[in-house]
């Protein structure tokens, strides 16, 4: 009984010892509520972690300083293949569809992602698909924004060649084709994403000849942007310092 | 359309006898007749049932053939250790597919067979698709997607030979409160283990679901392979954390041991689930809708939270007070 009305008591009058604990459970749960997005991670229908990947556009941004243009020509809802050229070792197509992530909103997936723990699981969660044109067809027939990259070069104003494989699956689903041309810099910050007008071949192929066709072309394409952005370093080294009050590079 | 005879092999199982007890509403089915080892788990009310081992050959011709079904919905499977070892799983699953399908196959009247496969047809070889859809080839890398092959081989063959529509409904894991499930007994687990390097996604999906699509399949003599699996996916992380379970990282050579104490703490794994835990399982169910006309209700991530719900025995009263 006495125990009874000692445990009433307690109840009504905090205690010193009990608010320290009610402070601390406080705390918990304010650290278990910050913690919750990062505890509660689902994946999509191809493995894809959007919380990992919202992790990774916040880490990127601490190496890149990632400038997007051309993204209002992607479609809102529908699919589409964004072509992209790739440096080697620079991860164009990862960071192009981080990028894209970020300025659209929507998933953006990216093909090339190998198939070898824990890389590739890795990969997955970013929303990285197989270089398979099956693969790639079921994610735009989904209706899914996918980043695809040319083969990479060591020059960085060059493009590698576009896989027209890679492309059957945007023609058989009938999907737009975007070229677009990465700039980046190994040392600097700086770095641009410009996507250019959606291709459509000029002549109406039955056969294989309309991938190998549009490859080419966005291949053209992607030439033609990197050419329109310039280097991260152009002119003579005399025009990069700001002597004229013009600016400079 | 109506008063067609519908025949179903594995009618005992759960899935058998909820896709019967379905059939037995439809306004199409005149007849209903169940052939399967274990005698059904639900009540049936129109439902002739015939127990009866797949080995039995000469007994199954005898019914089926004069039953003489437009429809044979077959659903005997027997995935590996949900009722049978693997070995035994194997030799009645093949069994029943050639006594049941091949006296199917000697029926006049016949006119479409709906087959139960699975998407661990496709396999999960390295490079594999991630997410095949029903065109993928068919590279089984597991003992049950052997098993699932060699049925659609065979139904494919008796489709061909005869001239009937034949369908293959490539379900994901199916799960429900009384499925006999290996995956579902060992996520239910206090603990269970997880590819610590790789944790890939797979699809389930819940049996109401599946049951609906052979029904639906049976009803529209689908003539092409269709994956049945709910949308989204799920890591065993992921399970694991949902349901409030333990989960225990393994990396690789330790995943024997750990499958071994599974199966003596009453959960035993089969290669198909070994392998989902370490390379996934997804599968392309856009089709599913337009040969269907419905997707799953319940996400993957949902019917995973049902599980965890389901209770252990489910308690069905008697419809009479007994005297």
């Amino acid at each position: 009984m006495a125990a009874d009305v000692g445990a009433a008591v307690a109840r009504v009058i905090p205690l010193p010892v009990g608010r320290a604990i009610g402070a601390v459970q406080e705390q918990a749960a304010d650290v278990a509520k910050r913690l919750v997005p990062f505890g509660s991670w689902t994946v999509d229908d191809w493995g894809r972690d959007a919380t990992l990947v919202d992790a990774f556009v916040m880490a990127s941004r601490l190496r890149w300083s990632i400038v997007v243009g051309g993204d209002q020509r992607l479609p809102a809802r529908n699919g589409a293949l964004i072509v992209v050229n790739a440096r080697r070792l620079a991860l164009a197509p990862v960071l192009a569809a981080l990028a894209l992530t970020d300025a659209t909103g929507r998933p953006v997936r990216f093909v090339g992602r190998p198939d070898t723990a824990p890389l590739g699981a890795l990969a997955r969660r970013l929303g990285g698909l197989l270089a398979r044109p099956d693969e790639l067809t079921g994610a735009l027939r989904a209706g899914e924004l996918v980043v695809l990259g040319s083969a990479s070069v060591i020059h960085p104003r060059r493009v590698g060649r576009v896989d027209h494989r890679l492309l059957a699956p945007s023609v058989a689903t009938r999907t737009k084709v975007f070229p677009a041309a990465v700039a980046t810099s190994p040392l600097g910050r700086g770095a641009r994403l410009e996507i250019g007008n959606d291709v459509r071949p000029d002549r109406r192929r039955r056969g294989p000849l309309a991938e190998l066709e549009l490859a080419d072309e966005v291949e053209r394409r992607i030439q033609r942007l990197l050419g329109e952005l310039g280097g991260t370093k152009t002119g003579t080294p005399l025009d990069w310092l700001p002597l004229s009050g013009m600016g400079g590079n | 359309m109506a008063g067609r005879r519908v025949l179903v092999s594995g009618m005992g199982g759960d899935l058998g006898s909820r896709v019967a007890v379905l059939l037995e509403a439809e306004p199409w089915v005149g007849s209903l007749v169940g052939i399967d080892v274990d005698p059904p788990r639900r009540r049936l009310d129109r439902a002739v049932f015939h127990r009866l081992e797949p080995g039995l050959h000469d007994r199954i011709v005898d019914i089926v053939t004069s039953f003489n079904p437009h429809v044979v919905v077959h659903i005997a499977v027997w995935e590996p250790f949900s009722r049978a070892t693997p070995a035994v799983a194997e030799r009645l699953t093949d069994e029943a597919a050639t006594s049941i399908l091949g006296a199917a196959a000697e029926c006049r009247a016949l006119e479409s067979v709906v087959v139960r496969s699975g998407i661990e047809i496709y396999g999960r070889a390295r490079g594999s698709a991630t997410r095949p859809d029903e065109d993928a080839p068919i590279d089984p890398t597991s003992g049950y997607g052997r098993q699932l092959a060699g049925i659609e081989r065979t139904a494919a063959a008796i489709g061909q030979r005869i001239g009937v529509a034949v369908s293959a409904l490539r379900s994901g894991t199916v799960l429900g409160p009384h499925v006999p499930s290996p995956l579902g007994r060992l996520l239910r687990m206090p603990a269970f283990p997880f590819s610590v390097i790789a944790d890939p996604p797979f699809a389930v999906v819940e049996d109401t679901a599946a049951a609906r699509a052979f029904v639906v399949a049976a009803r529209d003599q689908l003539d092409q392979p269709v994956n049945v699996v709910a949308s989204g996916g799920i890591t065993a992380l992921q399970a694991a954390r949902r349901g409030r379970r333990v989960p225990i990282p393994l990396i690789g050579p330790e995943w024997r041991f750990a499958t071994m104490l599974s199966a003596i703490l009453g959960a035993p794994v089969p290669d198909h689930i070994v392998e989902m835990l370490h390379r996934g399982r997804l599968a392309d169910n856009s089709r599913m809708r337009e040969l269907l006309g419905f997707v799953p209700e319940a996400s993957t991530v949902e019917v995973i939270d049902r599980l965890y719900r389901w209770p252990s025995v489910v308690r069905v009263p008697a419809r009479q007070a007994a005297a």
